[in-house]
């Protein structure tokens, strides 16, 4: 901005370009609130997308401090004087965060602050262009919500018999979610007191060897309290990649289902399932 | 007719597989794709290869063999390989080819007994 007049000429009064369409295309636009500061940081012009955005025509703010776009406890920790010096400080100045609109609404910004200086290096003002961003907020705090329930949802881990825990893990594991399993797991057997822990992986889609090394990594832990742990729902696809990536699981038990490792479970445990007819 | 002529039987709580003669590249990759298919349906404890008829054996037969080993053995599952022809396995050796973990027997009836008295499938 501050080297815009070079190629059009400037008003003194605005150091806006004089050229009509100019003036008529920052005038028009919508979608961005673009305004001018004077030196002190009080509105000296204001366009559709400003009207658009935080609600006020030209005549009600033009000559208004911009701090009335912020949130009371911005401008009490003097937030847009901060602003208005490091721009002036450093040309420019980007920033996200809550602003107010005229209805007291408020709704989620970026906006860049841009010195603007004459030939003379004198600061004449500011250009200040402001995007609503709220919709995009909305949507990444929706994201990491459901992300969060997700991560709550997925990992269930059950006592099925006295002394063994079943974890059947769905979806895809990243780091994230192994620590978080890993917490929930160890600490379901130390409620429980479960020597034997069933890992199911029959819902994982796929492994990579970062998935595997967070299996691994489990599964020492768990090994740490003293307890065992036997990877089940072992599928065919999963055992192929698991050999073909040369991951080694030797000294894991696996099993191809959870029920084949229920048996493993209960056989070290010296448990027997009989029949009622007393035939095993 | 690559995968007509191999048969996986489900006996009692093993699988019995009669690897063809001459198998080819095709024909091994089918084998294990039978093999882990049968193993996840069935869920048997361990599984015989019997490879007395095989007259010939090259690199990518014995490596399949081997990552067919540790993937049963993954799946809960010990493998015998039994029968292996005097010719085969000198070869085999000249040859530097290794079966991996597979246990070995002379014969389909001692691969059966060998199956009955290990442990299944543990640590593979």
């Amino acid at each position: 901005m501050a080297k815009q007049p070079a190629a059009t000429p400037t008003s003194p009064a605005t150091g806006l370009g004089t050229d009509d369409s100019f003036r008529l295309l920052v005038e028009s636009v919508k979608d961005y609130a673009i305004i001018m500061l004077d030196p002190e940081g009080r509105v000296a012009s204001w366009n559709a997308g400003a009207e658009r955005i935080k609600g006020y025509r030209p005549d009600e703010i033009v000559g208004k401090h911009f701090s009335c776009f912020y949130p009371a406890e911005a401008v009490a920790r003097g937030v847009p004087e901060q602003e208005l010096r490091a721009a002036a400080k450093e040309g420019r100045f980007e920033d996200e965060g809550w602003r107010v609109r005229k209805d007291g609404k408020q709704f989620w910004a970026n906006a860049i602050l841009s010195a603007l200086r004459d030939k003379d290096g004198t600061l004449r003002g500011f250009a200040k262009v402001t995007r609503d961003l709220s919709e995009r907020k909305q949507a990444e705090e929706q994201i990491q919500q459901q992300a969060r329930e997700i991560m709550e949802l997925s990992t269930p881990v059950m006592q099925v018999w006295q002394g063994v825990v079943v974890a059947p893990l769905i979806g895809s594991l990243d780091s994230q979610r192994t620590q978080q399993f890993m917490e929930r797991l160890l600490n379901r057997i130390v409620e429980t007191n479960s020597p034997l822990a069933l890992v199911d992986i029959m819902g994982v889609p796929t492994i990579d060897t970062q998935t595997a090394q967070h299996l691994i990594e489990t599964i020492s832990a768990v090994r740490l309290l003293g307890a065992q742990v036997v990877l089940t729902g072992v599928r065919p696809a999963i055992a192929q990649t698991l050999v073909h990536l040369g991951i080694d699981l030797s000294g894991i038990l696996t099993r191809s289902s959870l029920a084949a490792g229920l048996r493993v479970a209960l056989d070290m445990l010296s448990l027997e399932v009989v029949a009622k007819n007393g035939k095993p | 007719m690559a995968t007509e002529n191999i048969s996986v039987i489900k006996l009692r709580n093993l699988l019995l597989v009669t690897v063809p003669p001459d198998p080819d590249d095709q024909t091994v990759s089918a084998l294990q794709e039978q093999v882990l298919q049968a193993m996840a349906q069935h869920e048997c404890r361990g599984l015989v290869l019997d490879i007395s008829t095989v007259e010939t054996l090259d690199s990518f037969f014995a490596r399949t063999i081997a990552e067919t080993v540790q993937m049963v053995g993954l799946m809960g599952g010990r493998t015998v390989l039994a029968g292996m022809r005097a010719s085969v396995a000198v070869t085999a050796t000249q040859l530097g080819l290794t079966m991996g973990k597979a246990l070995t027997a002379l014969d389909v009836d001692r691969a059966l007994d060998l199956l009955d008295s290990a442990p299944s499938g543990d640590g593979v």
